[in-house]
């Protein structure tokens, strides 16, 4: 994934992320790709409402059970980094 | 082993299923257990129980999501001899604090992951208990509690609180029993039922629908590990055949909206039933237009249990016929419209930390005082508010006066008001809007302040600020005059 690619797709899992919380955070709040989701107020049915997201956008499955380590679900640069092993891996 | 268990209404419930059911499958998450294997299972953890819990009666509070160790673990406490206290799970450790002074917890029942990460004083090893998979026993040093409970109080459930004390109910075994039997009846629960609880354990609707009654019944309980994402619960449907879905609004959504789970994965769903918050109509309609199947109209109460149920599939209007062993009254002025009264076989006995608070919302002949406002039609329940001012988010009611303290305790705060709004995925939050004298005081200092202070559902979804919080004459905010000018001046920021 280029650094274009790599934009591209945090600007997509931030506008998921607005949509998942119900505009409980704000877009300014998201605009920084590196601020933890948890201590800004994405709890447990936005995470959940953000993985449905994710799943029907990108095209993934995200089974926690087989990730040995949850902090990629903890900002936006770990999401789109994520995403793009996922889809690197897929292609 | 077996001659030593500690007898009660629960227990007895359950031994006669665990030898009547012996060879049908009881309980399925990773692994299935047969009734037999589960009472194995349970009888093996009441004797690792009693070694790590000498003392008899000892308080073991489960904080922990739903697996079949969290089944194990719960019958094995009663069988041991001990009283299960049902924390929500997500608690903060403050609150879990505030049990520990007020009940007394001698241990608690938690994910072995996460023991070590647990920050509570006096916290000891945590013991593993083999038959209970993931699940650890985290003893904790001896602290006298403030309250003692009664003599028949077999199981203790937790309702929010205010000033970050969960108000810890108790229920005797023969009211636990009661509303499991009931919900049976009521519902037609038979051996071929199948149910996916969803919803967590320690909550009412799941407590008294899903754990008990599901071996009364003779019948299966599945978990699911994970998020609850709607494909996973679509293919666990699936491949289990599911009859029974025990889940919340927000699945329901996920469900109905564009792309969920075809109806075929579905085909073996005879019942939905949604918990926690009120379902949205139309999500209710598309649910109904896509899988051919109603969500079931509930009506429960903590410190009562189940009250209705709608049977009736083309039914539509209203929330149910009361429930076997349920009595309901309407409080009404104009005699239609009032408070809704309930008297059941499965009432609590009190509050254990607060006590006579449960006896005054009992009227003289032992109606509980809902504090919602509704009438009966045709025998069936219909509500139309509430009569008091709490806040149900994702079914747990929030006192607006605990988050109020709060924030006005902040350095630069004048005055503050929090009300029930919505977000735009109509999910119900904590609208907090705020009065600064400090023009330095943003949004985020505040939103710290709740996040280090309350439990995570009790943070506000929505800060606002403003110049003056209209109030009437005896000190009232005038919430409906607030919202309008919210909207307004466009203060209101997520």
């Amino acid at each position: 994934m280029n650094d274009d690619d790599l934009l591209s797709t945090k600007k997509r899992v931030q506008r998921l992320i607005y949509l998942a919380a119900g505009g409980k955070i704000s877009e300014e709040e998201l605009s920084r790709h590196d601020i933890d989701l948890r201590t800004i107020g994405l709890d447990s049915l936005g995470y959940l409402n953000l993985l449905e997201g994710l799943e029907r956008t990108f095209g993934v499955t995200i089974d926690l059970d087989q990730e040995p380590d949850h902090a990629f679900l903890h900002t936006i640069d770990n999401l789109a980094r994520f995403l793009g092993e996922r889809r690197g891996a897929a292609a | 082993m077996s001659e030593t268990l500690a007898r009660g209404p629960i227990q007895d419930a359950i031994s006669g299923c665990l030898g009547q059911h012996a060879g049908r499958t009881a309980v399925v998450g990773t692994e299935a257990l047969t009734y037999r294997e589960l009472r194995g299972r349970i009888h093996a953890a009441a004797s690792a129980l009693r070694e790590v819990l000498p003392r008899s009666a000892s308080h073991v509070g489960f904080c922990l999501g739903n697996r079949p160790g969290y089944v194990i673990l719960y019958f094995a406490t009663l069988y041991a001899g001990h009283l299960p206290l049902l924390l929500d799970a997500n608690f903060n450790t403050g609150e879990i604090e505030s049990i520990r002074d007020d009940c007394g917890l001698d241990a608690l029942v938690v994910e072995s992951a996460k023991a070590a990460a647990l920050d509570l004083p006096g916290k000891l090893d945590p013991v593993g208990i083999p038959a209970a998979d993931d699940a650890a026993l985290l003893p904790l040093a001896p602290r006298e509690p403030a309250f003692r409970p009664r003599e028949d109080t077999q199981v203790c459930r937790f309702t929010s609180g205010t000033t970050g004390r969960p108000k810890c109910i108790e229920f005797s075994g023969r009211a636990v029993v009661s509303a499991a039997r009931n919900w049976v009846l009521g519902t037609g629960m038979t051996t071929a039922d199948r149910t996916l609880c969803l919803a967590a354990l320690s909550n009412g609707l799941a407590f008294n629908t899903s754990l008990l009654a599901t071996f009364l019944a003779g019948g299966e309980i599945h978990f699911l590990k994970g998020m609850p994402l709607t494909r996973p619960v679509a293919r666990r449907i699936a491949e289990s055949g599911i009859t029974r879905l025990v889940a919340f609004p927000t699945l329901y959504r996920n469900f109905a909206a564009p792309g969920g789970p075809e109806p075929a994965e579905m085909a073996s769903l005879a019942h939905a039933i949604s918990a926690g918050a009120p379902l949205w109509p139309d999500v209710r309609e598309e649910f109904r237009h896509r899988y051919g199947l109603d969500i079931s109209d509930y009506y429960g109460i903590a410190e009562t249990g189940p009250c209705t149920f709608e049977r009736d599939p083309h039914h539509h209007v209203g929330l149910g016929e009361p429930l076997p062993g349920v009595e309901l009254r309407i409080a009404s002025g104009d005699g239609e419209t009032g408070e809704v009264l309930v008297r059941t076989g499965s009432m609590a006995s009190g509050y254990l930390n607060h006590p006579g608070l449960f006896e005054s919302r009992l009227d003289g002949d032992g109606f509980y005082h809902s504090g919602d406002r509704g009438r009966i039609v045709d025998g069936r329940l219909h509500l139309v508010g509430r009569t008091q001012d709490h806040i149900n988010v994702a079914g747990r009611k929030i006192d607006p006066t605990e988050i109020v303290a709060v924030v006005t305790a902040l350095p630069g705060v004048e005055d503050a008001v929090a009300f029930p709004d919505e977000d735009f995925n109509r999910e119900a939050l904590v609208h907090l809007v705020v009065v600064a004298s400090d023009a330095g005081l943003d949004k985020a200092a505040v939103a710290e302040a709740c996040r280090s202070r309350l439990a995570p559902w009790k943070v506000p979804g929505r800060i606002s600020f403003t110049g003056e919080i209209p109030r009437t004459g005896i000190g009232k905010p005038r919430i409906a005059l607030l919202r309008e000018q919210l909207l307004q001046r466009k203060e209101s920021v997520a």
